[in-house]
């Protein structure tokens, strides 16, 4: 994990690298979003990833798509922004049509309902790993554990909605990170 | 179309935390007040657009395509997207002007516990479309524990995920 990073020299590589995220997107972006830019391509410090997913997760819209444009923008101003949500978008936005497509034929057949829940569940699976990821560096932390709990159960197991988790998350992690709790 | 267009703007700008957070209200607008699609279409489309790779919001260009076709599908995706990233290159920009500020150190150590909690919760939920059970448990566990511990390459334990689907739920 501590070797060199290698961010993208041109906004045709945030293109591909997206392009190679959106590919293999099966179960959910962002587990694949940290494995490319993280682990194999080397564009951001684990800690730099964790942050970026911070603040893309508060602001609207899909976290990868917004991280694709902060990060573009980053890296190769409005190019670089456009490179890596096109680069994002194109090959699921052909992947949906196509099994929308494809779909209608196929739903009501048992065993193939039975591969694809499994699919989806292992898919849940890979989000809870990633978090176990990101969240490495909070394990001597309980204050940050209690609120990583509450956060879990609010929204995973209670199903508030997130305008009224977050605020109030927002504040107390506020709260807790000034008076050095976290 | 252009009613398509606005009325997906605006959820675009609500939907903080994906679009699971707009779910119900997309449905309230695609299925009760426009008629666009039918509550049964629009649950298998979700099905879809899960199914499919990629970010859910998806949904949307299916939507767009039943009402419109493929330029149905192009605007409706647009809609759900652009205004939303144009707020995320705006305070994208003000971040990075910022990244020296005492205060943005501040807000990253508070976001960290938060953001890892919704990863989580968002994992669960995924994981678990009916209910908790054993055998969802532990599928969800499973590939957990092998994307956490490995370097196994994601895909294979989605299939190993498939497989152990059509073992169980079978």
């Amino acid at each position: 994990m501590h070797a060199k990073l290698t961010p993208p020299r041109s906004a045709v590589e945030v293109f591909t690298g997206f392009l190679s995220i959106g590919a293999r997107a099966f179960g959910g972006v962002l587990p694949w979003a940290h494995r490319v830019m993280v682990e194999e391509r080397r564009w951001l410090a684990p800690r730099d990833f964790s942050e970026m997913l911070a603040l893309c997760q508060f602001l609207p819209g899909p976290n990868i798509v917004n991280m694709s444009v902060v990060l573009g923008r980053r890296w190769f101003g409005l190019r670089g922004a456009a490179a890596g949500f096109l680069g994002l978008m194109a090959l699921p936005f052909v992947w949906v049509l196509l099994l929308a497509a494809l779909y209608a034929d196929w739903a009501s057949h048992p065993a193939v309902r039975a591969v694809v829940s499994g699919v989806g569940i292992a898919g849940g699976g890979l989000f809870l790993g990633t978090a176990l990821k990101l969240g490495r560096p909070l394990a001597s932390r309980p204050v940050a554990l209690a609120l990583v709990a509450g956060c879990f159960v609010a929204v995973g197991l209670l199903r508030v909605s997130l305008l009224i988790v977050l605020p109030v998350a927002v504040v107390l992690a506020l709260l807790g990170a000034r008076g050095r709790l976290l | 179309m252009l009613e398509l267009l606005l009325w997906f703007a605006l959820l675009s700008l609500l939907s903080v935390g994906g679009i699971s957070t707009i779910l119900p209200e997309m449905h309230r607008i695609v299925v009760e007040a426009n008629g666009w699609v039918s509550a049964a279409e629009f649950t298998q489309l979700f099905a879809v657009s899960q199914a499919a790779p990629g970010p859910n919001v998806l949904i949307a260009s299916l939507i767009g395509w039943k009402v419109a076709g493929f330029t149905g599908a192009l605007v409706a995706l647009a809609g759900i997207c652009l205004p939303a990233a144009a707020l995320a290159w705006w305070v994208g920009g003000l971040w990075e002007r910022f990244r020296d500020a005492p205060w943005r150190a501040l807000v990253q150590r508070a976001l960290l516990p938060v953001t890892v909690g919704l990863v989580f919760a968002g994992g669960y939920v995924i994981a678990t479309p009916a209910g908790l059970d054993w055998r969802s448990a532990l599928i969800a566990c499973a590939s957990a524990a092998a994307l956490y511990a490995t370097r196994l390459n994601p895909l294979w334990i989605l299939g190993g995920g498939g497989v152990a689907g059509a073992a169980l739920f079978g």
